[in-house]
């Protein structure tokens, strides 16, 4: 007697083996304990935290950006520059070209300004929206 | 004022500030947790499946939900799934990188005859359940046991291509995405499993 199987016989025995391990995998699935349930949810809970506390920037998560803070820091940068020894070298000055003029040159940009302008109150708001209530 | 966590979450909102964009924002947030959610238990499976122990096939699924969500989130959410299986089979692909090198690695150190995946049994996991199981259950739970061991025998691919196709439902088109191969790869894995497994199963299935 021939070992011989015919197409249709080879496809339905491999549809039913399809159908039967597919079957047994979700039984197992079904049948994961209580224990491996609740880890697997709990690990759930600390990739979606984790990915959200990692894309957020360290000034959110550390409470850094205050509108104070963000005053502070435009004050300290502005007095920084104006108090720069470059501003006061002689060659700067002897040129006519000193950098407060570099400056006037960089905020007479209506784009910057308002690209500046922006991202202030952007991240005043995003802050506001990091720090409020939890979710609804 | 709309609740957010994520940077890219309050730049959406930012750019329309509609009640309507900012709800959707947060339903795209719950909509991925809800995707994980129904997800974790056949990837956890599939996981151990091919690396055997629990612990391993939890942390390479934690590792994959992390980066599906770290990287991926802001991808459209048909998208996920097969992006998600393909960071999981990465994992598991490097998990038996690592583990084979070190196998190597031990083996060439004096004095450690011990297979490192090989660990001392528990001796609570021979303890005879005090629930007679009734012989149905038994016999599946053999059944699914020869299954698994076919699998593990079979060549990665070939595994990766009958799991994906076979108990997670992917077509061939998210099966190669998630495998990172064509289409046509992923018919000749998939059906070099079935002949195989048919060849050592259906024995004893029959």
């Amino acid at each position: 007697m021939s070992s011989h199987v015919e197409p249709n016989d080879s496809s339905s025995a491999h549809a039913a083996l399809e159908e039967r391990s597919r079957a047994l995998f979700h039984d197992s699935v079904e049948s994961l304990d209580f224990a491996t349930r609740s880890r697997l949810t709990k690990a759930r809970h600390a990739a979606l935290e984790a990915a959200s506390t990692s894309r957020r920037p360290w000034f959110f998560r550390s409470g850094f950006l205050t509108p104070a803070g963000v005053t502070a820091v435009a004050v300290l940068a502005a007095f920084l520059w104006m108090g720069s020894p470059v501003v006061h070298s002689p060659i700067t000055a002897a040129d006519g070209q000193s950098n407060l003029e570099d400056l006037d040159m960089v905020a007479s940009s209506d784009d910057a300004i308002d690209m500046l302008q922006d991202d202030v109150e952007f991240y005043d708001w995003a802050e506001k929206g990091a720090n409020s209530g939890p979710a609804a | 004022m709309p609740r957010f966590d994520t940077l890219n979450e309050a730049l959406m909102v930012w750019d329309n500030p509609t009640p309507a964009r900012g709800e959707a924002v947060l339903e795209y947030s719950r909509e991925l947790e809800r995707f994980l959610a129904e997800i974790e238990r056949r990837a956890f499976r599939m996981a151990q499946v091919a690396l055997r122990d629990p612990d391993d096939a939890l942390d390479v699924v934690q590792d994959a939900m992390l980066k599906l969500a770290r990287n991926y989130a802001s991808r459209p959410s048909a998208e996920w799934r097969p992006l998600f299986y393909r960071i999981l089979e990465n994992g598991i692909r490097d998990l038996q990188r690592r583990r084979s090198v070190r196998k190597r690695f031990m083996t060439w150190l004096p004095g450690v005859k011990e297979d490192p995946d090989n660990e001392t049994p528990d001796p609570l996991e021979n303890v005879a359940d005090a629930a007679p199981e009734i012989p149905e259950v038994l016999m599946q739970g053999q059944a699914m046991e020869q299954l698994e061991a076919s699998l593990r025998s079979l060549p990665a691919r070939q595994r990766e291509a009958f799991m994906l196709r076979n108990f997670e439902g992917l077509d061939v088109a998210e099966t190669a995405t998630a495998m990172g191969c064509s289409q046509g790869s992923v018919k000749t894995h998939y059906s070099r499993a079935v002949h195989t497994l048919r060849d050592q199963l259906g024995e004893v299935w029959s």
